[in-house]
């Protein structure tokens, strides 16, 4: 379970002070998909950083299954990205230079998984994420973005993580390349029982989300409660 | 794919540039290296010429030296006093003699005395002459006949002064009893052929040849010849380095003195003094305890120290230029780190926040760098084993160069007199000076560039633990 308390993420700007997250609340089940939706620089990103212990809160606090992230060292926190956050980014965020499926292997060599697991795992989760095997050692730059993303969410999934962070996972893919990456966010969620919080500004997507937010000056509010749509529906 | 792995990968990621780097380091490191070999060559030769010609002290009696001047002989007993001086290690006894041809002997005879008894030859501490079988390898040319002709017509004291047209003069030999193998410089004998004489200290009719005067006689290991009517034995061949040294004989000591009808009497000692630190403190120890009225006390080869002089400043030239070399190829690796870690900033941020630790970011650029050094370490090995002769050699000569300019100062000429080479048997030494790149001088150069080079790229790998993440990733 995911609890948001009360979040502020404040900036100095000149003599301003901006705070493009204001007092956030909110909780996740286990296994839920939701969508944050808000116009550009509404503080979506930034919220989704502080989630993912990227950045730190000015005030307020993230408890992931009880552990508070407020206080926690900077190694505590590179442990908790690793072992319990997936990042799933617009512009995929692969390193170039590897094959899809040692992009995939990444996070589980940081964990210190064995090659022979971790091969065997990068292999089951480019499967699941429908990655043509004969691409998985393929170079990132060979892959087309729809493939780079699909390898983007099976990094996310290596470490088992408790919740995925997707920033505008959509955003550089055509609509029925975004439709199907949606659908497998969607079936992963499922599968997995894992957290998936996407942030997008495209509502069409956030309407297939179980629990729908908008965020707007900094303030969230809760659109939509229903129950998962149907993938494809 | 491990973290070598992938620093592996990383440093071919861009082909061309890391071309470019590997060339660049491959100059700068190949430098270094050439320079270390340069200074291990010169600082090896430094030690030789430290440990033998450098600490070598000659003793001639008091007004005499070779076959000029007068004076009192030397005596054996005085090695003992000798050898008893503080810092001494060695004294050989030397018994200087003159050979000629019965016919040359003969002329000398009726012509001019003082050649018959030699420059300073009826002087005690002078060469006695003996008749031999042996014809000088050295033809008088120009130069012997004009010292032939002033010195009968110089002030020849004892002869009746031949002042008369100058009769045909052959070169008489050089021939020295010795208490060691070694040289009248105290440096080792080296014979081509044959074996040497054994005990130096009893008579015996086995001698050493020089290499010309044994190709002009016919003469090889097991030959015969005679001095004084009796019949000697060539034992082995020597190679003096010179035309003049090679014309020349070595008996044992007890034999020259024989031979001269002179037993106890000494022409020279060699006194070998243990550190060349210590060879001015010996020199004056030596002469008082000789007394100066007896002995005169000279550094053998003193311009050798000017040759040491000048190979100390070529080892200290190379040991400056390999760290400057090092210095350079650290700042090479540092600067192209720096640089891909700005173009990575990115891909630093997403690896930080999939996980990974700011340890195994720095390890993977720290090894990323040293698969750039290995690379340019083969190349630039490659290059100092081909150059480190040709750049040893420049250093040497160049360093000679500016030493023999300043040495004979306004006017030219110095103490090699005029067109001389200042350095004499010195300059053979500097560039007798072989610079060969070692396996183990390598290692150790490489091991040293190895060591700079992690410190050179931890400063990057160290920049990449001050990268955040979400400042990279904001940009999305």
């Amino acid at each position: 379970m995911i609890e948001v308390k009360d979040l502020v993420r404040q900036f100095k700007s000149g003599d301003r002070t901006i705070k493009p997250v204001n007092g956030v609340s909110f909780e996740l089940e286990k296994g839920t998909l939701a969508s944050i939706v808000g116009k550009s620089g509404s503080g979506k990103s930034t919220l989704l950083s502080l989630l993912g212990a990227l950045d730190k809160p000015t005030s307020g606090d993230v408890v992931v299954d009880g552990v508070s992230l407020a206080g926690l060292p900077a190694g505590k926190l590179t442990e908790y990205r690793r072992r319990d956050i997936g990042f799933v980014f617009q512009q995929f965020n692969l390193i170039p230079n590897l094959s899809a499926v040692d992009n995939v292997m990444l996070p589980m060599e940081f964990a210190g998984m064995r090659k022979t697991a971790r091969l065997e795992r990068a292999r089951s989760l480019l499967e699941q994420v429908q990655l043509d095997p004969e691409k998985q050692s393929r170079r990132i730059n060979r892959l087309s973005g729809g493939e780079q993303q699909r390898v983007a969410i099976a990094r996310a999934l290596a470490n088992k993580p408790k919740l995925i962070l997707a920033d505008e996972p959509t955003g550089n893919l055509d609509e029925q390349t975004g439709e199907h990456i949606i659908e497998l966010l969607s079936s992963l969620s499922r599968d997995h029982n894992t957290t998936i919080l996407v942030v997008t500004h495209d509502r069409s997507l956030a309407q297939k989300t179980e629990r729908r937010f908008r965020l707007q000056q900094g303030k969230l509010s809760e659109e939509t409660v229903r129950p998962r749509v149907a993938a494809g529906t | 794919m491990s973290v070598l792995a992938r620093s592996v990968g990383n440093a071919f990621r861009n082909k061309i540039r890391t071309a470019a780097v590997v060339a660049v380091l491959a100059v700068a490191i190949g430098l270094a290296l050439a320079m270390l070999v340069a200074n291990q060559a010169v600082g090896g030769k430094v030690q030789e010429l430290n440990a033998s010609v450098g600490t070598v002290l000659t003793v001639n009696p008091a007004g005499a030296q070779g076959f000029d001047g007068g004076g009192e002989p030397l005596t054996t007993a005085q090695t003992a006093t000798a050898a008893a001086v503080p810092n001494v290690v060695s004294v050989v006894g030397t018994k200087a003699l003159r050979l000629e041809t019965a016919t040359a002997a003969s002329t000398s005879t009726t012509g001019t005395t003082t050649q018959q008894a030699g420059p300073g030859g009826g002087g005690p501490g002078g060469g006695t002459s003996v008749t031999t079988n042996l014809q000088a390898a050295i033809d008088a040319g120009t130069l012997g006949t004009r010292n032939n002709a002033s010195s009968s017509t110089g002030s020849g004291s004892t002869g009746t002064g031949n002042t008369g047209t100058a009769p045909a003069f052959s070169l008489p030999i050089t021939a020295t009893g010795i208490g060691a193998e070694v040289d009248t410089s105290g440096k080792a004998l080296n014979i081509t052929s044959g074996t040497g004489l054994g005990d130096y200290t009893v008579a015996s009719t086995k001698a050493l040849v020089g290499t010309t005067l044994a190709t002009k006689n016919n003469l090889k290991a097991g030959s015969t010849f005679t001095i004084a009517g009796r019949t000697f034995t060539v034992a082995g061949i020597f190679d003096a380095g010179t035309t003049f040294g090679n014309n020349a004989v070595y008996t044992t000591l007890a034999e020259a003195q024989a031979l001269a009808a002179t037993p106890g009497e000494l022409s020279s000692m060699v006194v070998t003094v243990n550190s060349m630190d210590n060879v001015d403190a010996a020199k004056t120890a030596l002469q008082n305890a000789l007394g100066t009225s007896k002995a005169d006390v000279t550094q053998g080869q003193r311009n050798l120290q000017t040759a040491v002089s000048s190979l100390d400043s070529v080892k200290n030239i190379s040991l400056v230029a390999f760290i400057a070399a090092l210095g350079t190829a650290g700042l090479i690796i540092l600067l192209i780190m720096v640089m891909l870690v700005r173009e990575r900033r990115r891909e630093i941020g997403v690896l930080k926040a999939i996980g990974a630790r700011n340890r195994t970011i720095g390890l993977q650029f720290v090894l990323e760098a040293l698969v750039l050094v290995a690379l340019g370490s083969v190349v630039g090995a490659a290059i100092a084993s081909f150059a480190s002769g040709g750049i040893a050699s420049a250093l040497i000569s160049s360093n000679s160069s500016t030493s023999t300019a300043s040495q004979r100062g306004p006017g030219g000429g110095g103490f090699g007199g005029p067109g001389g080479n200042p350095f004499g048997g010195a300059s053979q030494l500097l560039t007798s000076v072989t610079a060969s790149a070692s396996p183990g001088v390598i290692a150790a150069g490489v091991a040293a560039v190895f060591g700079v080079a992690v410190v050179g790229a931890l400063v990057p790998a160290l920049l990449t633990a001050r990268i955040r993440p979400i400042e990279v990733l904001r940009g999305e």
